[in-house]
């Protein structure tokens, strides 16, 4: 096994529901299966879903903090210069009267702590999500969940990052294979994931919506200098394939593999039992079987590892 | 009839929302109660434009935002302190300090442009601009009535703000006194755009499937709904799955109680009116897939103007 540092690869997508999780799973299962040390990081902290496919338990569960500032009524001098400072409007300042913090718009930059003369305003904090590291098939998991109605994704994905920092700089040596799941879109936590990866995998759909958010996806892998293949998820969905890989191959798309429908990998999802697994109940001669052996070896080519 | 505004949310991606909402839309076209107006808050994919493009390439009108701040670093004022660095002006770790040429760097993507640097540099070493952060586009679709959509700037990190924007531009068209429907599609997740999106909403339409990720997801996006204090209903996709999570999801949604508006069976005529960017109701009226969605309009009108004077 390779000395060098891990393999970081981003499962994308743009478009929800296309198969990312599924996609991450699955490989990192089938490097798992080869004896690679593999660490499964969830960034979708919006919709954490790669426990459930995996059937795992919330362990460790830790709090991510968010900033709040907390005025002391006793040293606040009424001066304003907090609210006139704060870029997101989130003090609300009358004069006379002690200033009010508006939560929910508050950008967590500290300025209005930092600067106060009268050092009245606390650093306090409120739970905004949290983070869980558990172990499961012999897979490392790490993923983040944001609380429900909080609105600061990115503070959980950060978080998650963090950990990754700190495993990367004091135990370089813990995985050989890093996989990170994200988020549909293509805003700041899908944006942060792949540009720590060294490689992305967009996954689509061979439908109008599918190519329109992968070009989109595209833009952003792009813009982040990554190189990446694509995986066409439902390829065989009403004989669009042949077409649809075509248009990739013209627009020189590099594809990493295609997964036709596949009734074994609705129940591989429905139950929490990877297809990929070790000990696989399902037809290792069906079609999504085959996709997703196929689609691990044009992987490790890729990356050099055969 | 009264106004009402109404979204369409669904926690998970890709179960069902842009079909529907473009289904949704047609039928209230046609409905000569109705006056509607479609608005894209998925501005990190807008997708409804595939299935209503403009009627007339010349009416679309286009316009930037800037509500994106970045940080930019003044070389020329610097005088190398490093306090910027060893007194942690950045909250988001957007300031690395460059050992060679002994000056802090930005990183665009983190820096939120909060313009704390800003105030805190004592020699005056950053300014704040502001970047463009999406458009919103707008123009009278094919069907005729206006659809409204944003699009964020790859890059620029914003998409609630940017919501925000579309939601409020489209209650500044022409086309908006006469209106009584505002339908906008909104974003997957739970996170910042989501509740942009939902929040001073009338009602709020969720979309789930029978698999564990599509309860999971759709709980979480309930949850952030119950807070803002909307009423809701559900819409089932893919209703009758062969999928071995069935019972679960029966059983769940079952005790809640929640108001089902429809139950959307499997259907190939969906992507089929999909290829040929169509919605499933014009494309095939009397698929299995249509006459569930007419019955589930039928119901959503029921909810929105049955308790208030028409």
């Amino acid at each position: 096994m390779s000395k060098r540092k891990p393999h970081i690869i981003c499962i994308t997508g743009g478009k929800g529901g296309t198969g990312k999780t599924l996609c991450a799973v699955n490989i990192a299962v089938m490097f798992k299966n080869e004896g690679y040390k593999v660490l499964l990081i969830d960034g979708d902290v919006e919709n954490p879903n790669t426990y459930l496919l995996l059937n795992a338990t919330l362990e460790n569960k830790k709090e991510v903090l968010f900033f709040k500032p907390k005025i002391i009524e006793g040293k606040c001098s009424k001066c304003g210069i907090c609210a006139q400072n704060c870029m997101s409007n989130a003090i609300l300042h009358v004069k006379e009267a002690f200033p009010i913090p508006i939560l929910t718009v508050c950008s967590g930059c500290q300025l209005c702590y930092k600067i106060c003369p009268e050092k009245a305003i606390e650093a306090d904090s409120k739970t905004i999500g949290w983070t869980y590291t558990t172990k499961i098939k012999g897979l490392s998991l790490m993923f983040g969940e944001l609380k429900p109605s909080e609105a600061r994704s990115v503070t959980i994905v950060d978080a998650l990052l963090d950990k990754l920092e700190e495993i990367q700089k004091y135990n370089p040596e813990t995985f050989e294979i890093i996989i990170l799941d994200t988020a549909p879109g293509a805003h700041c936590d899908v944006e942060l994931l792949i540009d720590v990866a060294d490689i992305a995998i967009p996954i689509t759909e061979p439908t109008k919506f599918g190519k329109l958010d992968l070009i989109r996806i595209m833009e952003l892998i792009t813009l982040l200098e990554k190189e990446f293949r694509v995986i066409v998820n439902r390829s065989s969905l009403l004989g669009f394939r042949e077409q649809f890989l075509d248009e990739l191959e013209e627009e020189n798309i590099k594809i990493l593999g295609d997964i036709p429908l596949d009734s074994d990998i609705v129940d591989s999802y429905c139950l929490g039992t990877p297809i990929m697994d070790e000990n696989s109940i399902y037809n290792k001669e069906g079609a999504g079987y085959r996709a997703f052996t196929t689609i691990y070896e044009n992987l490790k080519k890729w990356l050099e590892m055969i | 009839m009264k106004r009402k505004i109404v979204g369409v949310v669904s926690g998970k991606g890709g179960v069902g929302k842009t079909t529907l909402t473009a289904s949704l839309a047609s039928l209230a076209d046609k409905d000569l109660m109705i006056q509607v107006i479609v608005i894209d808050c998925d501005v990190d994919a807008p997708n409804l434009a595939i299935i209503l493009p403009p009627k007339d390439e010349s009416t679309i009108k286009k316009e930037d935002t800037f509500t994106t701040r970045k940080a930019e670093f003044i070389e020329d004022q610097c005088i190398n302190c490093k306090q910027c660095i060893d007194n942690h002006f950045c909250e988001f770790n957007a300031l690395k300090w460059n050992r060679q040429n002994s000056i802090p760097i930005t990183d665009f993507l983190k820096c939120e442009g909060c313009g704390a640097c800003k105030v805190l540099c004592p020699e005056h070493a950053f300014e704040i601009h502001r970047i463009k952060s999406g458009e919103i586009i707008s123009y009278n679709n094919i069907m005729g009535f206006p659809l409204i959509y944003g699009k964020t700037q790859l890059g620029s990190t914003t998409s609630g703000k940017l919501v925000s924007d579309v939601k409020d531009y489209s209650t500044n068209i022409m086309e908006f006194e006469k209106s009584n429907l505002l339908l906008i599609d909104g974003p997957p997740g739970i996170g910042c755009p989501v509740i942009a999106t939902i929040s001073n909403l009338d009602y709020v339409i969720t979309i789930s499937e029978p698999t564990p990720s599509g309860l999971h997801d759709l709980i979480r996006v309930i949850e952030v709904i119950r807070q803002f204090n909307i009423p809701f209903g559900l819409i089932i996709n893919k209703s009758d799955l062969k999928s071995p999570f069935q019972d679960d999801f029966k059983k769940y949604i079952d005790e809640t109680g929640y108001n089902i508006l429809g139950k959307i069976p499997f259907d190939l005529a969906i992507p089929k009116a999909m290829s040929f960017a169509k919605t499933v109701v014009d494309f095939d009226p009397d698929s299995k897939a249509s006459l569930a969605i007419k019955l589930t309009y039928e119901n959503l009108k029921v909810n929105l103007w049955s308790n208030s004077l028409i």
